[in-house]
């Protein structure tokens, strides 16, 4: 398959602007402010059908669409760059060895709403990261891809790099503006939603970092070429970033659609060490976990995933072989998210530190018999209720583990311990 | 304005456009519980205690934050509603501390009474409770309990948005979030303590009533703020027979939801003090008691036809007392000099926002009965000057009140009579030759008209001493002694009295009147 995403990360100094330029970068960037209205770039991306890449898969120009074009306020676009799903890392590998193709894609977005302001909103621990995109960025103005005047179109933007403080929430997008406005990463009540009150009240679209590098592809090659990829529903090629027990870890490039046992066995080499496959959470450690025996026919697109019962989420695929303690793996998984809820609304902040301590308790010889049910009870309280997705990320990966895995969960309960480790 | 209709629980409502479904229900008579909801406030979305059901949205909605449009429906009461409130309650509750007999808010507190109402189960929580800070004094009249606190930021909002001072906010994350003073700040506003009441759990109380009195015994008298001039509206709330609190009752045209934190706690002043009760008459040697009998007919002998004589009505006399006190002078002295005690300060930004800049609440009401000449400060000088040889002082120490304490003593010493009226035997009064026992605001009916000329009604709350009397029997009986008998001295009748003499109080009625005040032309 011709890689879209990954295209140039492997050339020696694939971060450079010169590398980019010598691939045919910054073509789509020209062929925008020069040839395109906004219109008819939001046409071309909508065609392309394009989604987005941070989790939830709402239609890129679709939401472009959705900014009031009469709106005497100032406009902005942010590059999602928080990237903090655990098993999560594709975005980190565009961000180091391909920063001017995310560049060259916040242009475009930002052409498309008429804004003259970018953000680039990091993760605080991407400092390599951030140093890769800040050289990038001044190559960019450097080279008038950047600054007044963009390529003698008239058009102008200016693109500021900002370093997170390191909260998982602020990869949310409301979570995060309220971090770029200066105060405390607090989701925000919605509505109203970002593309009428974003960033300091002012109509805003919050990309992430896939997403936009996958824009001057799309541009330069034509929406038709990267609708042909995929789907029906689910166009493109999707980065996975699969960690784990598997033989070959790493980030890869997918057209969607491709089955998902096929690309775990053939393509990562299966799970090492003669072991069985245990489980998999395709999506990031917010989607529910899928039993070995569920993965039989799924495919890698957003349609295909949720019908068998987990989302694409960010494509952070974790790998568990027999020897994983899936209670463990749940308190683990439910320790990030008592230890990352900002604690704004009730149901997330009390819910996810009482399904840590049920999981902890379990896990450690002092489980009860109704723990399992009290925990998917309390999943059930918190999803939907919450002000921000943060509370379903937490409950759904709860619930999914006790539901799949509960004679584990009663075999710790029963014998009060690991039932793992007694096996072994 | 565009109207929309909706129902609530199948019953149609018509609101306008723009309101929430939380306002829209509370028009309608249906209250959807809440904790972070606050009408004025911003909305901040947090408790997750409003969520409704509404037609063809799959997730519940906070009711706070979404606007009623033209046919909704809107489910307050079904299964899938009761079954969130009860969680989002039971999440409130976990690491709630269950130690509600010994916490001040017992009895007011919204997490004991959302949990009668939409809770009742036992807990399942099995964990340790989380810990937060304890007993933290955040200002003067503002002490903290972490773990009680529900996180739901009212407080922090009234800091931000109100008084615009900052001193809060919320600080940590998950379940040990918690409010916090800002490094190096006190809250220590003018209006600081607002945030004990709009506080709906335990978290945020009153330094000065937390632990006197158990609320459920208090006695609450609608009333109003003996403060100053803006008339706030409030709640006296007593407990045998004494003041435990002011609590500020809502009215929009005067106070919204607040009152200052002068106002609140002026009441000590008012009422800790030593009471008389027998009048008292300067003999050699000093005061002694007498009956009353005596004490008015000193009054009214001395009094009739001197000259010349002026009388000093206190701010917190009502309309009624300034009625009869106008026709008792005008009746004994024609020529008599009248004002009520009126001075100003100078005000700070935010105690602007609610204060007026004196402390005589019913000064507008007084002047209005023709309780003035040419204003208190020239009556002062002049009495300063030795312009008056008696005088009749109600209800105001001069001396602690005034600047110039030693001169006006030396003008008063100099008076040939000085009848005081008060509760207690104030520097003022140990100078007088008559002091006639009276009662102080808490103790009377009748009326205020605040600074805005809005007459609102003072009503007891307390029972005053044995032998003190009320300002009105008083005037009354001195009334009759010069021949003009007031047939029925009640602040009702009286009133209606007012109501036919004073033009801008013409046709009104006491009844009317009613919680709110009435609005006269200013």
């Amino acid at each position: 398959m011709e890689k879209l995403l990954l295209r140039n990360i492997e050339a020696p100094n694939s971060h450079t602007l010169e590398l980019y330029r010598s691939r045919g970068g910054y073509r789509a960037l020209g062929k925008v402010v020069r040839e395109l209205s906004p219109e008819q770039l939001i046409g071309e991306v909508k065609a392309s059908g394009l989604r987005g890449r941070g989790g939830a898969g709402f239609p890129t120009g679709m939401k472009w669409g959705f900014v009031p074009k009469d709106s005497p306020k100032p406009k902005y676009v942010v590059c999602n760059a928080d990237e903090s799903e655990p098993g999560t890392f594709k975005d980190r590998l565009l961000i180091e060895k391909d920063p001017h193709a995310i560049i060259e894609g916040t242009i475009i977005a930002a052409y498309s709403i008429g804004s003259h302001t970018a953000f680039i909103y990091i993760r605080g621990e991407l400092v390599y990261g951030a140093n890769v995109l800040q050289r990038a960025i001044e190559e960019a103005y450097r080279a008038g891809y950047l600054g007044k005047n963009i390529l003698g179109s008239g058009y102008d933007l200016d693109l500021i790099l900002h370093r997170g403080a390191g909260a998982y929430i602020c990869g949310e997008e409301t979570g995060l503006l309220s971090s770029l406005e200066g105060g405390r990463g607090w989701p925000k009540v919605k509505p109203p939603f970002p593309a009428t009150h974003g960033l300091f009240g002012c109509p805003t679209v919050v990309n992430n970092v896939e997403t936009l590098a996958a824009l001057p592809w799309i541009i330069d090659q034509g929406p038709a070429k990267y609708a042909a990829l995929g789907t029906e529903k689910s166009k493109g090629t999707k980065l996975f970033s699969v960690s784990g027990h598997i033989r070959r870890p790493g980030v890869y490039e997918v057209e969607m659609g491709y089955p998902f046992r096929q690309f775990l066995e053939q393509d990562c080499g299966g799970v090492p060490n003669g072991r069985k496959l245990k489980g998999v959470i395709p999506g990031g450690a917010s989607m529910p976990v899928l039993r070995a025996d569920e993965i039989e026919g799924v495919r890698m697109d957003y349609e295909s995933f949720q019908a068998a019962g987990t989302m694409l989420g960010s494509g952070g695929v974790i790998v568990m072989d027999d020897t994983t303690c899936m209670v463990k793996a749940a308190w683990n998984i439910a320790r990030f998210f008592a230890h990352e809820s900002c604690g704004q609304c009730s149901p997330c902040r009390e819910g996810c530190h009482w399904m840590e301590k049920i999981f902890s308790r379990i896990e450690n010889g002092q489980g009860r018999k109704e723990d399992p049910d009290l925990v998917l009870s309390i999943s059930g309280n918190i999803q939907g209720n919450t002000i921000c997705p943060f509370g379903d990320a937490a409950a759904w990966p709860a619930a999914a583990f006790i539901k799949k895995y509960r004679a584990e969960f009663e075999a710790h309960i029963a014998q009060q311990r690991c039932a793992v480790l007694a096996s072994e | 304005m565009d109207a929309v209709k909706l129902t609530i629980d199948g019953k149609e409502v018509t609101t306008t456009k723009g309101t929430t479904v939380i306002q829209a229900a509370a028009e309608a008579g249906i209250t959807i519980p809440h904790y972070c909801y606050h009408p004025k406030l911003t909305i901040a979305g947090n408790c997750r205690m409003c969520l409704v059901e509404i037609e063809k949205m799959p997730k519940l909605q906070i009711a706070c934050n979404t606007q009623a449009s033209e046919g909704m429906a809107v489910e307050t009461q079904s299964p899938k509603v009761l079954a969130a409130r009860k969680a989002v309650m039971e999440f409130l509750l976990i690491n709630h501390p269950l130690d509600c007999p010994i916490c001040d808010q017992a009895g007011e507190c919204w997490l004991q009474d959302y949990y009668m109402q939409h809770d009742l189960q036992a807990s399942r929580f099995a964990e340790g409770k989380q810990h937060e800070r304890k007993r933290e004094v955040f200002g003067p009249h503002v002490v903290f309990d972490g773990e009680r606190c529900i996180k739901c930021t009212r407080c922090v909002r009234f800091l931000q948005e109100v008084t615009r001072t900052d001193e809060l906010t919320v600080v940590d994350r998950g379940d040990h979030s918690t409010i916090a003073l800002f490094p190096g700040t006190v809250l220590d506003n003018p209006l600081s303590a607002n945030i004990n009441d709009i506080c709906p759990v335990g978290a945020l109380t009153d330094r000065d009533f937390r632990f006197r009195v158990r609320v459920w015994y208090l006695q609450k008298t609608p009333s109003i703020c003996p403060g100053c001039s803006t008339g706030c509206n409030i709640s006296v709330e007593s407990y045998q027979n004494r003041i435990a609190r002011f609590k500020p009752r809502i009215n929009e045209e005067v106070n919204s939801h607040w009152i200052c934190d002068e106002g609140r706690y002026c009441f000590y002043a008012l009422t800790d003090v030593e009471r008389i009760t027998a009048p008292l008459i300067r003999q050699e040697g000093g005061l002694v008691p007498t009956d009353w009998k005596t004490a008015l007919g000193a009054v009214i002998s001395v009094l009739s036809g001197a000259q010349p004589v002026c009388g000093v009505l206190s701010g917190r006399n009502t309309n009624e007392e300034a009625f009869l006190f106008a026709k008792l002078l005008r009746r004994l002295s024609p020529q008599a000099r009248l004002e009520v005690y009126y001075r100003e300060r100078k005000l700070t930004e935010v105690e602007k926002i609610l204060k007026s800049p004196d402390r005589s609440p019913n000064f507008r009401g007084a002047r209005d009965m023709g309780v003035s000449d040419d204003g208190f400060e020239p009556l002062l000088s002049d009495l300063l000057d030795g312009k008056f040889r008696s005088a009749y002082f109600v209800g105001e120490d001069l001396l602690r009140e005034v600047a110039q304490g030693e001169k006006v003593r030396q003008a008063l010493k100099k008076l040939s009579f000085l009848v005081v009226q008060d509760t207690h035997l104030s520097e003022t009064a140990k100078l007088a030759h008559v002091v006639l026992p009276a009662v102080n605001f808490a103790e009377k009916e009748g009326t205020y008209t605040n600074r805005k000329g809005r007459i609102q009604r003072l009503r007891p709350a307390l029972v005053p001493p044995a032998g003190a009397r009320q300002d009105l029997e008083i005037f009354s009986l001195l009334l009759a002694r010069v021949g003009e008998p007031i047939r029925r001295a009640t602040p009702g009748e009286i009133f209606l009295e007012i109501a036919r003499e004073v033009p801008r109080y013409r046709g009104l009625t006491y009844e009317s009147i009613g919680n709110l005040g009435v609005q006269i032309e200013s």
